[in-house]
């Protein structure tokens, strides 16, 4: 009856409150009901109406007096009572302090675990990106799935042809990343930049620092303007105002500095300097490119890319090279975050789990304490409380460890925080795009500050939800009667207690599972041999600058020529043990290069049927350096160069796929097609993985740079130095021919394979720490269950002892019924593992969801740790002396 | 005419609670009713009378309706609630065996 009679109160309390302003209006017009009924009574009654009136409200006693009356009778009571509750809750924690102590531990690192990893989820998957309509962003990129090209970027001339002919799309933006020189002022400094078409300012939004973006009749090479990014400004120019109208030296040319870039772009523009694309050449702009679209209000993604099909079909009838090529459209937040979402859900559903253990910890010590108190609860009832009110009191003790809990989490979460920055990696690459994107900085800001709020008074809510309801049901006489025990203490209290502990061991079994096959894909796909040997090689990209009208770059012979003079400066330095040049490191994700090829000795295929491989551009010393071996045939030497035999060198993949049982070596491709002069296969060489560890090898076909040489190339050494100490001596060797010569992306082997890796990396990092709080948290409990259950059966044990029971078997009994408790949760543990591992499919390599030796490892962990758990009770319950049993009530 | 007795002090909720067992009512005609049925002995002031039962409403004992009466005039009527019946029930209880009580001192015949 009370409870009901309780919860019926809420809504009108609450009604009270909120709705204060409706109830003080309905109050008035009932006042003034009133009044006019008894002035109706009296002037029936023979009064003047004015009389009558008098009369009323001299009755009523005047009407603010009574309204105000009525305000208090509906307001007084909830805020004293508040006040007392509060007062009392936090004597009673004053206390017990051990109790309240453990408690706030407990949740704060539930609570502090959730506000951080809630944190990064906010800033990597929530937070829009600082830009105009961030939502109806998307990326469109090309695909030809004939030759097997997912995503590749558009050239200009698509980017054009799409501008004019699209009608889903309120504006297209297209941009290049690039390199450049800033020479001029000191030390020639490599900057990193970004081309883009001259709607840059207007299509993003952007609120420029100082001076202004690009208008957009300034498409064009005379006007040599540049936009300086924030931290750029703040590096190389110290953070002048003035800095607007200088001028600024790039690749050779004079450029003027027209503005400078407000500082939340940095995650989406992480470049030093951004110019503009000039129209006539982004005509000729082959492909590679970023396109973007701002998609219409209204129109959705799936519309848009119909449209985009459609214009796609038109283009591929006028332009040849765009044959069995469509589009791909995905909205620019979803591209940024595919590689690392995943993960980041994994840890949210586990840190979830976390502050449930957590819950059910701080609940069994409730329940616990609550027994002790059960006398001075069925005294109060006797006495005239309302079960209501000792409901309320409850919650209000329950909420204020919440938000003590809270707070101290929010410590937690700072200190977490802090030590998750030096472990997320400050860009994820964008799969199948050979492109990275920059994650913004961690940091806890008002969000984090409201959930940790949310969540506190959610865990207070859930952990207070048992003993309220158990207190609930207590019987006063038994309560008072009894000395000392109550319902608590009774079965349905052990039923409870022993429920909140299984279902704790279950979760620690699911976060242990997780745990377990995340560090084992993560093992594994380290352990995964990428084709080369990735040990001790350091990378570096030079790009040869051909800008400038004047350069000497732009014949191919002067090109080679110059990478030819690099490399053997570089492997002259002493400490070096090789090197060479290569267009693309593998694993690396700087670019992409793949085209069409024809097997001369094969059959022509059927019309519109194409062959398709990688293509890499490398010097000859490129296997040995890396460490690839050669299968058949021989590598390549300077004698293949432009005036020779035009040579190519397939890997194994391409070997096995397309001459499958045949001799490669001596065969002839023609690349791209029939009509180009054929290339003589000299050698065959060991597959390499250069997507990623988790993917499968791509055919590839190597071509000598000195018959192909490319503007920008990466230089792998290897060497058993640490790459600090030998690469101001390699740079040394470049600069030596030219002092002017970019160099940049300077990255160990390691560092690139540890990008790739870091969402499996980051994740089975937290998932560790999740499990072994997880199993801290289950023992705990364990150990609370069962050392209460010990005292709780003193009088028994003492009973039995007396009667000639040996140790050995009140050590089993108490052991066993432990040991009871953690296979349930196994056993549920198991069941819940088995459905939900597969959701983390996506994350896993090498190991499967329902991996047999995994499960039964976390098995006999649990069974390990509910063991010691009740190693202590046990040996208490084993040391009991009889005779002080017996008499203990 | 005698003067009106102070009503014992937390009878009053009784009161109105047993006046709107019997039919949903306004606070005027509650008023009306007490005056009328006890013979204008019980006097509550209007004054003290809504305060009371806004106190009452908000206890859960009895819940209010605004209805268009006749003349087409909006008042707030009240009712009992089954909360508001045991209530009701539990203090009429106290009140006979207080008043039993009390009686029965007061009907003591010199010995």
């Amino acid at each position: 009856m009370r409870p009901e009679h309780w919860l019926y109160t809420i809504p009108l309390r609450l009604r009270s409150l909120f709705r204060w302003a409706q109830a003080d209006r309905e109050l008035d017009d009932e006042l003034r009901d009133h009044l006019e009924r008894a002035t109706e009574e009296y002037v029936a009654k023979g009064m003047s109406p004015e009389e009558a009136r008098r009369r009323a409200r001299l009755d009523l006693g005047g009407i603010e007096k009574a309204k105000e009356e009525c305000r208090d009778a509906r307001k007084v009571n909830w805020i004293q009572d508040l006040v007392q509750d509060l007062r009392f809750g936090l004597r009673m924690l004053r206390k017990s302090p051990c109790f309240t102590v453990v408690a706030v531990l407990t949740l704060a690192l539930g609570i502090g675990a959730n506000t951080a990893i809630f944190g990064i989820a906010n800033a990597v998957l929530f937070r829009h990106l600082p830009v105009r309509a961030a939502n109806r962003l998307v990326v469109i990129w090309i695909n030809n799935l004939k030759n097997g090209w997912s995503r590749i970027g558009p050239s200009g001339q698509d980017y054009l042809d799409w501008k004019e002919q699209n009608r889903s799309f309120e504006d297209l933006f297209l941009f290049e990343h690039g390199t450049g020189t800033v020479t001029g002022a000191g030390e020639p400094e490599q900057v990193a930049g970004l081309r883009v078409t001259t709607n840059f300012g207007d299509f993003f939004g952007i609120r420029p620092l100082l001076g202004r973006t690009f208008r957009l009749d300034e498409a064009s090479a005379k006007h040599n303007l540049v936009v300086l990014s924030y931290s750029y400004w703040q590096r190389r120019y110290a953070s002048s105002p003035t800095v607007v109208g200088q001028g600024l030296t790039l690749n050779g040319e004079p450029y003027t500095i027209i503005g400078v870039l407000p500082p939340e772009l940095r995650t989406v523009f992480p470049g030093d300097v951004v110019v503009p694309f000039d129209n006539d050449w982004l005509k000729r702009v082959d492909s590679d490119l970023g396109v973007f679209g701002r998609l219409k209000p209204g129109v959705t993604l799936k519309e848009a890319s119909s449209e985009m099909a459609v214009i796609m079909e038109g283009i591929r009838h006028q332009r040849p090279d765009r044959k069995d090529f469509g589009t791909v459209l995905v909205p620019l937040e979803t591209a940024r975050v595919e590689y690392i979402r995943p993960a980041l859900l994994l840890l949210l559903v586990a840190v979830g789990c976390v502050l449930l253990i957590a819950c059910a910890n701080v609940a069994n010590l409730l329940l616990s304490r609550a027994v002790g108190r059960q006398r001075e609860i069925a005294a109060r009832i006797a006495l005239g409380a309302s079960r209501g009110r000792l409901v309320q009191q409850f919650l209000v003790e329950s909420t204020i460890i919440a938000l003590i809990g809270g707070a101290a989490g929010l410590l937690v979460a700072l200190w977490a925080t802090y030590l998750l920055t030096r472990f997320v990696p400050d860009r994820i690459p964008v799969p199948n795009a050979a492109d990275y994107v920059s994650l913004p900085q961690l940091h806890l800001d008002v969000n984090a500050l409201v959930f940790t709020l949310f969540i506190s008074l959610l865990t207070g809510v859930l952990f207070s939800l048992f003993p309220v309801v158990q207190s609930l049901r207590i019987n006063v006489n038994d309560a008072l009667k009894e000395a000392g025990r109550g319902s608590l203490s009774g079965p349905r209290g052990n039923r409870m207690r022993a429920t909140l502990v299984i279902v704790e061991s279950a979760l620690a079994f699911v976060l242990v599972i997780g745990a377990g096959l995340m560090v084992q894909s993560f093992a594994r796909l380290l352990e995964t041999s990428p084709g080369f040997n990735a040990d001790h090689l350091l990378t570096l990209r030079v790009k040869l600058p051909n800008d400038a009208k004047d350069s000497p770059y732009r014949e191919p012979r002067t090109r080679a020529a110059a990478f030819q003079r690099f490399l053997s400066n570089v492997q002259a330095v002493p400490g070096v043990q090789s090197a060479a040049f290569t267009e693309i490191v593998p694993l690396s994700q700087d670019d992409m290069d793949m085209g069409q090829f024809v097997i001369k000795e094969e059959p022509p295929l059927p019309a519109g049927q194409h062959l398709a491989a990688d293509y890499r551009d490398v010097t000859p010393d490129y296997f040995r350096t890396m460490g690839i071996p050669l299968l058949q045939g021989r590598v390549f030497s300077e004698h293949d160069d432009p005036d020779n035999l035009r040579v190519v060198i397939i890997d194994g993949t391409f070997a096995q796929r397309f001459f499958r049982g045949q001799d490669p070596v001596g065969k002839h491709l023609q690349i791209p097609d029939a009509t180009r002069p054929q290339r003589e296969i000299v050698g065959v060489v060991g597959a390499v993985l250069d997507t990623g560890l988790d993917q499968q090898p791509r055919p590839t076909i190597y071509f000598p740079s000195l018959q192909s040489p490319d503007q920008t190339m990466s230089l792998v050494v290897r060497t058993a130095l640490p790459p600090s100490s030998i690469l101001p001596a390699i740079k040394n060797a470049i600069w030596s021919v030219d002092k002017d010569q970019p160099i940049f992306s300077v990255r160990p082997m390691d560092q690139i394979i540890s990008g790739i890796t870091s969402a499996q990396r980051v994740a089975s990092l937290i998932l560790d720490v999740f499990g072994f709080l997880a199993l801290a948290l289950a023992a705990i409990g364990i150990y609370g269950v069962t050392s209460y259950a010990v005292v709780q059966r003193i009088h028994e044990i003492g009973v039995r002892v007396a009667l000639g029971a040996q140790r050995s078997e009140i050590l089993r009994l108490v052991i066993f019924q432990g040991l009871k408790l953690a296979s349930a949760g196994v056993l549920i543990g198991l069941l819940a593992s088995l459905g939900l591992t597969r959701l983390m499919a996506s994350l896993l390599f090498g190991v499967s969801a329902a991996d047999p030796l995994t499960f039964a490892g976390v098995a006999l962990l649990l069974f390990a740790v509910a063991l010691l758990a009740c190693y202590i009770p046990a040996r208490r319950a084993m040391r009991v002396d009889p005779m002080v049993a017996l008499r203990y009530e | 005419m005698s003067k009106p007795s102070d009503l014992v002090q937390g009878t009053l909720d009784m009161l109105l609670l047993k006046i709107l067992a019997l039919e949903p009512m306004n606070g005027f005609a509650v008023s009306q009713r007490l005056k009328q049925v006890s013979g204008d002995v019980l006097q509550v002031s209007d004054g003290s009378l809504y305060p009371a039962l806004h106190k009452l409403e908000q206890e859960g004992w009895i819940t209010a309706e605004w209805k268009t009466s006749e003349y087409g005039r909006r008042a707030k009527y009240y009712s009992l609630t089954r909360l508001g019946r045991r209530q009701l029930e539990k203090e009429a209880d106290n009140w006979d065996r207080l008043s039993s009580a009390i009686s029965r001192v007061i009907n003591l015949k010199q010995a």
